[in-house]
């Protein structure tokens, strides 16, 4: 489960049940939206979408404390690209270079200390500093994975929603082998015939992804085609990729959002056991993934620090995905809304 | 309901097309020279030949691809080149020690139930917070990364259970042979069940709450139904459902989703066997592994489609 | 009419949430007879759902509580009771049927099941003879083909079959008294009628009192014994029908009556509905709840919410303006659109 995406939601149902249900009513929730109510009276202007969402965000504290973690997480991979793209170093130490002098007098890896916060390896190198430098790895994989699964499935999506009949039906049997294979299985084996390698990494896991977000998109889109305002987009002489993309996706990017936050997190984690299984991300570009499995064996005569920092990264990263996508989910649940 | 069972089975033929399509298209088509692929390492001229023959390499695309059906229907998945054996073969002497792994994992997800539920009925509380903060943090731990710290901290540092599953035996495909081998087998999965567990108790809890809050349950209350009665008969019959199904998929999903646990541990099974063709460029291996887990996996699906329609009538007559 | 069934007295429901105190009810009275019923009527957020929903003490705790007042069914009062002696009153003596059909009857029990727990619970008898009554109940409502239908599941039935469902689950033990929450809001025009038919019988064969929610008061007009207005929480208007409406004393009301559509208006009379939107409960003002929204407001209306004044005939209305100024309001309002009463 881990490595897969739920294509409906936690209940099982098709999205478009979902949106379909509309407000709840009943004394609670009626007292519920009464407090959101007031809340949104105690501001002066009107609350737009988003506005309201990241108020109930903001209740939920798991959330906050994910979305946190995940900016952290982000400022850093981006300032490594920065650095990786412009030649800079931005790591206290070069993460590359070998150094004997680092190690202990001995000549063994030196534990943490505050000239090496997270300690030096066998060949004397920064563990901070490959840390910092793998999160850029590991983010940007995440990232770029689900950018590629995001472009082809909010094409795809829309589009069979929007026409149903033959297109739709042809579109979502196609997604339907996606979902078929178990989804490590699938992505060992494109990565077995492409090669490893950083690139294939994504190309791999957003390749395979994309149907979870045309399926998820479809079934919004499907209610969203029927609403009046899109025959009055239509009336005005709107051509057809016109009316999708610009009315109607925009109105269904609610669960999307969700989707795409736990997809980073799983394409950071798929992009994990990749490297653990050695067809991952290769040097000089190691990311968490490739320093847990190649300091494994330090963990064995040891030396836990090599192994123990980037797991720790790598679990808190994954779990910010999470809580946040949660939590995102709930903020925009319509059965919670007014 | 047989309508229903029909218009699934069909919708499995086509899936099953659609898979077998698109192994082929990896298998055969994408790779340069699929012929030097399959034979392996230093093929002799005559292996490659007789390969080419076998799948018709020579022939047009479309008689390639059915003949390559016409295989697989007769059960020929191809053979390994690295051990010149039927992929078939090896698959069976490995199915038992994954499907072992499989199903201890999802007995112990189990347990995610019941914690779920208990979340649920005390919203709010210390332990709900607690659980629900844990299942979170636990569910975003890769497995290989819980199955690393485990092997290292249990078996090697406390010494309690075994570093590896290598010489795990079964009897029945299913059964442990020995107490080693029901040694072998507890930290694998536990280490697979401790993630689902966390999964599976957010979505029950995730589900209950949700269907405590719904109309029908407020009507059994109104009915004077007690606390419990309404709880265990109306609310939880409803809540298992999607968690029950989310079981079942993974049962079937871990029949080939289990490849890091197994690689981890040095497992016997259906992952270890493709993970290790990987390595050797064992391409009918790798793909036949792959095919027998996707189909498994499909048709795990189709009961667990199936079951939720007996469980809950509504959906007989969805689309 | 018959004995007394229901008092309530004062009753208060208040939600305590996050972003403060909703007071859904604010000191609500009236009186049930065996026989009679009662309508409640006013907009969403009036109050009324949460008044019935806590005769049978059903308010979830958190977030809402019952502040205060007495509920005193046939002499005793329900706040007293135990959790257990309340379970036995509810379905028993009171019995409550909701608006939404669809969602309101548990989609993965057989309609059968859901009526025969009731009987099992409350009379004791066996089940097979449970599900015996339950069919006979289902014929009773009007249910065609009881036999067959008693076996299937909600999602097949229709909207009008379901609320007969859940009228023959609602009256299975006898019940004294009858809450029906909006009982036909979710269903056709046409199977309307129907249903308030079913009521109607079962209301006479049983002598049970009925508490019909609302906010069609075409419905109130045919069915109902007394009416009780209902805003932002508070009564603002009760008695018999006939008297609130031919005789309508609260600005309200007559906002009520005169935004309904009547088939012999003249094209010139327009529709009137009342200006304004429904109060927000966590920031009601002191005083009378329709105050913001009342064009014939004055000082004290703001200040404080008004006692009852007494009209005669068990004819109640809460209003600051003095009776013969709103005699004289109402008159004009007649004049110029022919509508009020």
């Amino acid at each position: 489960m881990t490595d897969q995406l739920p294509p409906k939601d936690y209940m099982g149902r098709d999205l478009l049940e979902v949106a379909e249900m509309g407000p709840a009513k009943g004394p609670v929730e009626q007292a519920e939206a009464i407090a959101a109510e007031a809340d949104e009276l105690a501001s002066t202007k009107p609350l737009s979408p988003w506005a309201d969402t990241w108020r109930r965000l903001k209740r939920n504290k798991l959330a906050l404390v994910g979305l946190v973690i995940i900016t952290v997480f982000i400022v850093v991979g981006v300032a490594e690209q920065i650095a990786y793209m412009t030649g800079v170093q931005l790591t206290p130490y070069p993460p590359n270079k070998v150094d004997y002098t680092q190690l202990t007098p001995d000549g063994y890896p030196a534990p943490p200390s505050l000239q090496h916060p997270f300690g030096t390896d066998d060949f004397g190198r920064d563990v901070l500093s490959r840390v910092l430098v793998a999160t850029r790895v590991s983010l940007l994989v995440g990232v770029i994975a689900v950018a590629i699964a995001v472009a082809i499935g909010l094409a795809l999506g829309p589009v069979s929603g929007y026409y149903g009949g033959t297109v739709d039906t042809v579109i979502m049997r196609f997604a339907d082998v996606f979902f078929a294979f178990p989804y490590i299985l699938f992505v060992l084996l494109i990565m077995t015939v492409l090669g490893p390698g950083f690139r294939n990494v994504f190309i791999a896991i957003g390749l395979l992804s994309w149907a979870t977000f045309a399926r998820l998109n479809r079934g919004s889109v499907l209610s969203v085609r029927a609403m009046e305002f899109v025959e009055a987009a239509r009336a005005q002489g709107a051509s057809d990729l016109r009316v999708i993309f610009r009315h109607v996706l925009p109105n269904t990017m609610a669960p999307v959002w969700v989707a795409i936050a736990m997809g980073v997190g799983g394409a950071i984690v798929t992009e994990a056991a990749l490297s653990y299984l050695g067809i991952g991300t290769r040097p000089p570009n190691a990311s968490w993934g490739k320093m847990i499995a190649d300091y494994n064996s330090m963990l064995w005569a040891g030396y836990w620090w090599m192994m123990t920092f980037p797991s720790i990264c790598l679990v808190a990263t994954v779990f910010g995905f999470i809580s946040f996508g949660n939590g995102l989910r709930d903020a925009t649940d319509p059965k919670l809304k007014e | 309901m047989i309508t229903f069972i029909i218009r699934r089975l069909f919708q499995l033929v086509l899936v099953l097309v659609g898979v077998s399509l698109v192994t082929f298209i990896i298998m055969f088509v994408i790779p340069g020279n699929p012929a030097e692929m399959m034979a392996g390492k230093n093929p002799t001229p005559e292996r490659v030949a007789v390969i080419e023959h076998k799948w018709g390499l020579d022939k047009p695309l479309y008689q390639q691809y059915a003949l390559y059906v016409w295989h697989l229907a007769h059960g020929d998945l191809g053979d390994s080149w690295r051990f010149n054996r039927p992929v078939t073969e090896m698959i069976a002497e490995n199915v038992g020690f994954t499907a072992q792994l499989a199903i201890a994992a999802v007995l112990i997800e189990m347990l995610g139930i019941p914690l779920g539920i208990y979340s649920a009925l005390r919203q709010y509380t210390f332990w709900d917070t607690a659980l629900t903060t844990g299942a979170l943090i636990i569910w975003g731990i890769p497995v290989f990364v819980l199955g690393l710290f485990a092997q290292w901290l249990v078996g090697y540092k406390l010494g309690l259970l075994p570093i590896t599953s290598a010489d795990a035996a079964s009897v029945f495909w299913v059964i442990p042979a020995n107490l080693d081998s029901v040694e072998a087998l507890i930290m694998p999965a536990l280490t697979l069940g401790i993630i689902e567990v966390a999964y599976i108790s957010y979505m029950q809890r995730s589900s209950m709450l949700e269907v405590i809050r719904s109309d029908y349950v407020r009507t059994a209350r109104a009915k004077g139904l007690s606390e419990r009665s309404v709880v265990l008969k109306h609310a939880l019959k409803n809540a298992l459902i999607p968690v029950i199904t989310i079981a079942g998929i993974d049962l079937g999903a871990l029949m080939g989703g289990a490849i890091i646990t197994e690689a981890v541990f040095s497992r016997p099974g259906i992952g270890s066997m493709i993970y290790n063709a990987i390595g050797a460029r064992d391409m009918p291996v790798v793909a036949g592994g792959v095919l027998f887990a996707t189909l498994v996996y499909v048709f795990a699906n189709l009961f667990v489609d199936i079951g939720y329609a007996f469980v809950d009538p509504r959906i007989r007559y969805e689309d | 009419m018959g004995e007394r069934l229901l008092e309530v007295s004062d009753l208060s429901t208040h939600f305590f949430t996050h972003a403060g105190v909703v007071k859904a009810v604010n000191g609500v009275s009236f009186t049930l007879d065996r026989g009679e019923t009662l309508g409640i009527v006013g907009e969403s957020g009036s109050g009324k759902t949460v008044a019935a929903l806590s005769l049978l003490r059903l308010i979830p705790d958190p977030p809402g509580r019952i502040v205060g007042g007495r509920i005193s069914l046939k002499g005793t009062d329900l706040a007293t009771l135990s959790d257990d002696e309340m379970r036995r009153v509810r379905g028993n003596d009171i019995a409550m049927i909701f608006q939404d059909p669809m969602t309101s009857l548990n989609p993965v029990f057989k309609v059968g099941t859901q009526i025969a727990e009731t009987i099992v619970l409350h009379q004791g008898v066996t089940k097979r003879r449970a599900w015996q009554m339950a069919a006979e109940l289902l014929d009773k409502v009007g249910m065609p083909d009881a036999e067959a239908r008693v076996k299937q599941y909600p999602f097949e039935f229709s909207g009008g079959m379901r609320q007969r469902a859940m009228i023959a689950m609602a009256i299975s033990c006898n019940p004294d008294i009858l809450i029906a929450d909006e009982p036909t809001t979710a269903l056709d025009v046409t199977i309307q009628a129907q249903i308030m038919d079913v009521i109607r019988e079962m209301q006479s064969q049983y002598d049970s009192g009925v508490i019909l929610i609302t906010h069609d008061l075409g419905v109130v007009a045919q069915m109902a014994d007394k009416v009780m207005v209902m805003y932002g929480g508070r009564t603002v208007e009760y008695g018999p029908v006939d008297r609130v409406y031919y005789d309508a004393h609260q600005p309200y009301t007559w906002g009520l009556l005169g935004s309904l559509p009547r088939l012999d208006a003249t094209e010139k009379e327009r529709l009137t509905p009342i200006k304004g939107q429904p109060p927000n409960l966590l920031l009601l003002p002191q005083g009378c709840p329709f105050a913001g929204r009342c064009p014939y407001e004055r000082g004290e209306c703001r200040g404080a919410f008004p006692e009852v004044e007494m009209l005669g005939d068990g004819h109640g209305v809460h209003c600051w303006i003095p009776r013969a100024e709103r005699e004289q309001l109402r008159a004009g309002l007649l004049r110029f659109k022919g509508r009020v009463a």
